[in-house]
């Protein structure tokens, strides 16, 4: 699964941590996430697509091998 | 998602403060033969004892003590919640648990074949403790490997 996180936050212009504290995970699991080594919960997934106004599929794409 | 076996933060370091006394206190007795004497009982007077393994009507609990705080604290090391506790530090929590769990067997079944006589009983002493460190410092260096490939 790839993401469009980075680019997200970047459009927000969002730091990892500040992304970090509005959704209330640590910066690890931001970093974790963009460079595609970490899979978030479903809810995680949610509370990202509701804090940039976007469905979690958007955010979050399939590929090829999932 | 919440992990309610874990301790609050603040155990890691009350767990590194028990640690010292416990691993000094621990490395006396088994290396120096050293004991308290106000924790010497007579063989009556504790629960389970067998009579091959001590011949004298005494037993000394010094080595009781620093067993005991050794894993207690190695367990508030390892169970304290991480400052930000999340569902990717739990994930990185299981992971290393697992790791150490497989690590420490594969080192307990090698230790098996190659130390043999009472030299085995010492084996046994280190298992009971390694897998608790193999899995703090497994942890803590996934923490450490996170937290520094992290870029703004």
């Amino acid at each position: 699964m790839k993401n469009i996180l980075k680019i997200e936050r970047a459009r927000h212009s969002l730091t990892q941590q500040g992304l970090a504290e509005k959704i209330g995970v640590s910066r690890q699991t931001i970093n974790a996430m963009e460079s595609n080594k970490y899979v978030p919960s479903t809810v995680l997934a949610l509370k990202i697509a509701r804090l940039f106004q976007l469905k979690v599929e958007e955010i979050f794409l399939l590929e090829e091998n999932d | 998602m919440k992990s309610s076996l874990l301790l609050p933060s603040r155990y890691k370091w009350i767990g590194f403060i028990l640690l010292i006394p416990s691993l000094i206190l621990g490395l006396l007795v088994r290396f120096r033969d050293f004991s308290f004497d106000f924790l010497t009982l007579t063989k009556s007077q504790t629960l389970v004892h067998s009579k091959n393994l001590n011949l004298d009507d005494l037993i000394n609990l010094t080595d009781e003590l620093a067993l005991t705080g050794l894993i207690v604290a190695l367990l508030f090391i390892a169970f304290a919640r991480e400052k930000q506790e999340d569902e990717f530090i739990n994930k990185l929590r299981l992971e290393s648990l697992q790791w150490a769990l497989l690590f420490n067997y594969v080192l307990l079944i090698l230790a098996t074949w190659l130390v043999h006589g009472l030299g085995y009983i010492d084996v046994m002493m280190y298992n009971m403790l390694t897998i608790l460190i193999f899995f703090i410092i497994r942890f803590h260096v996934a923490l450490y490997r996170n937290r520094s490939s992290i870029n703004e």
